[in-house]
């Protein structure tokens, strides 16, 4: 195997983990926040490659649709968040996780009535592709690249050092006296959601010229979102962001060794995870 | 626990219902066939679900070993059917002793996620790594290599209904002498509390790990019942997707009681068989029902029932 597939292999496996972290922050923050596992975390991103398809159908605009897929992907958090979560704090985690999933096969079955069953595609906005190194590498997925980055950055810097931030590190590690303090939890968890939808959208806009966008495109995403998070820790940030990067290096690595072995190896990953160390890589001790 | 007259009667009373409606409705055959099928995995996802309060996003794997199970043996190995249901049977055996001690050890999510991993390297092992015997997407045929056995020639489909009612009416039986058992009450008494439990001296996790194994023989029993019934396994019986499914049945049923899994079989497929007619869109009422079963319905149709009757006898007789 030369060191050019190789290359392009790891440079490819950067880019997916770069969406695997946008998407799985929601998920690990809102469990260790909330406790609730969110099941329908994908929903946000479907839908808002289902907008950016619709933005750039109608006016050719990709980062115009970007921006408006993430307003509406973090409008929907916002609605489930004080809807239905509100009632499902404090039950059983089974529980809310079966009530969040039905919640996701909901969302895509209203993804089906207004967009149809096809997928539809979605231009790349940039199409330039660089010669770096004598690879050939798409300039759109360094971009993804940074903008993951950029992300975790901007997410560490609101959770260290703003008020919020801080509350909801607090609250991550002690809700109760979180309240204790007179901080209103609740409205804290709606900020912190609304946050996690923004990113799913984000990573969903992003990811939309990359896959088919399609009613089940959140599916696999669901899969692949668990995975990270329960490599990384829940409620950990730098553990999502670093497991994100193992499963993409996983996936494209792996497959370009053995290509079925992309499919698979993640789950093999999440099972010996699971076995051996539930907690994850950099998971907080005490929530599950 | 009451038993009610209808507890004694119940399989009884279900198999006569089951075979009246055959005769109803004989162009419906294969329906109903499915139905007992259904109720048996059911079953097993019962007492996961309902009797040891364990949710696993993973049930479709151990199905989909049950149904290679008989189909590689029929396909390559043996003709009769019956051994191949019974190997069905011991993989499911096989799956839960194995799987069931490391998994049980898992708090709730972990094990919900664990088996939905295995469910996925379940469909992987099925359809890529051995493609070569299972014929991975393209199915494994294998109706032609049946032979009929000595009572009944089980390969026509009538004569399958007829064997499918009678196992039905076996498996009822054993499921609701399970129930009353001491093993069900200390189910339950594990599902209520299981410190309380320990502290009465019993090993939970033995516990856990025999119900365990009863879950996964009956939803593997099951698998192989389908493969045999259509002569035919391809992949996506032990795919991801249909793992919500049984769990939403089980609830609509009934969890923890004996007959609910029969009503969740029946109720879930007759629903899916008339909304599928007009709407495409499955997923949306499968995850409306599974909202408004939980929320406003978590008794099940079954549970509902039994708390009728119960409440009903408990009425204070009027003073004259």
């Amino acid at each position: 195997m030369n060191i050019d597939l190789l290359l392009s292999a790891v440079i490819y496996g950067l880019s997916i983990g770069g969406i695997f972290f946008l998407v799985s922050i929601g998920l690990s923050i809102g469990f260790g926040l909330m406790r609730v596992v969110n099941l329908e975390q994908m929903l946000y991103y479907t839908f808002s490659a289902y907008i950016t398809y619709t933005m750039v159908k109608l006016t050719g605009q990709f980062w115009l649709g970007l921006l408006f897929g993430i307003f509406i992907a973090s409008m929907l958090g916002l609605i489930v968040e004080t809807q239905l979560l509100r009632r499902v704090y404090g039950k059983e985690m089974i529980f809310t996780m079966i009530v969040t999933f039905s919640v996701f096969l909901i969302g895509i079955g209203i993804i089906q009535i207004i967009w149809g069953l096809d997928p539809k595609p979605v231009a790349s906005p940039i199409k330039k592709i660089l010669n770096l190194f004598g690879l050939k590498i798409p300039l759109y997925r360094l971009i993804i690249i940074v903008v993951a980055i950029a992300t975790y950055l901007m997410v560490q810097m609101f959770l260290q050092r703003t008020i919020i931030g801080k509350a909801i590190r607090a609250g991550i590690e002690n809700p109760d006296n979180l309240q204790g303090l007179g901080i209103n939890i609740y409205r804290i968890f709606t900020i912190t959601f609304v946050i996690a939808s923004a990113l799913a959208g984000l990573g969903g806009a992003l990811n939309a010229p990359l896959v088919m966008v399609g009613p089940y495109m959140g599916f696999d995403m669901l899969l692949y979102a668990f995975i990270t998070v329960i490599l990384g820790g829940l409620g950990s940030v730098k553990g999502t962001l670093i497991s994100a990067l193992i499963v993409g290096q996983v996936i494209s690595v792996g497959g370009t060794i053995w290509s079925p072995l992309s499919f698979v190896a993640p789950f093999i990953v999440m099972f010996l995870v699971i076995l051996i160390k539930p907690t994850g890589l950099f998971g907080i001790k005490g929530i599950m | 626990m009451q038993r009610n007259k209808f507890d004694i009667f119940g399989p009884f009373i279900l198999t006569i219902f089951m075979l009246i409606l055959k005769f109803l409705f004989p162009n419906k055959m294969s329906f109903f066939t499915e139905i007992i099928i259904y109720t048996i995995y059911i079953m097993g996802n019962n007492i996961l679900y309902g009797y040891l309060g364990l949710v696993s996003f993973g049930q479709p794997f151990y199905l989909g070993v049950g149904a290679y199970s008989a189909a590689l043996y029929l396909a390559y190995i043996g003709h009769n059917p019956l051994i191949a249901i019974l190997l069905g049977l011991v993989s499911g055996i096989v799956l839960g002793i194995v799987f069931g001690s490391p998994f049980i050890r898992l708090r709730s999510s972990y094990f919900a996620l664990i088996n939905a991993a295995l469910c996925a390297i379940g469909v992987f092992v099925f359809e890529r790594l051995l493609i070569d015997i299972t014929r991975g997407n393209d199915g494994l045929w294998f109706r032609s290599r049946m032979h009929s056995i000595s009572l009944l020639d089980i390969r026509l489909p009538s004569n399958f209904f007829y064997f499918a009612v009678i196992l039905f009416l076996i498996v009822t039986i054993i499921y609701r002498h399970i129930d009353h058992s001491s093993l069900g009450t200390l189910f339950r008494a594990l599902k209520n509390n299981e410190d309380k439990l320990k502290f009465l001296g019993y090993n939970t996790f033995l516990i856990k790990w025999i119900g365990f194994i009863l879950a996964s023989m009956l939803t593997s029993f099951s698998g192989a019942l389908y493969a045999v019934n259509f002569g035919f396994v391809n992949p996506s019986l032990g795919e991801n997707s249909r793992a919500i499914e049984v769990i939403v049945a089980t609830v609509i049923g009934g969890s923890g009681t004996v007959y609910g899994p029969f009503f969740g079989a029946f109720a879930f497929l007759g629903i899916k068989d008339i909304v599928c007619r007009w709407i495409t869109r499955w997923e949306l009422v499968v995850g409306t029902i599974t909202i408004i079963v939980l929320f406003r319905f978590s008794k099940g149709i079954w549970g509902n029932i039994k708390y009728l009757i119960d409440n009903y006898k408990i009425k204070p007789a009027k003073l004259k």
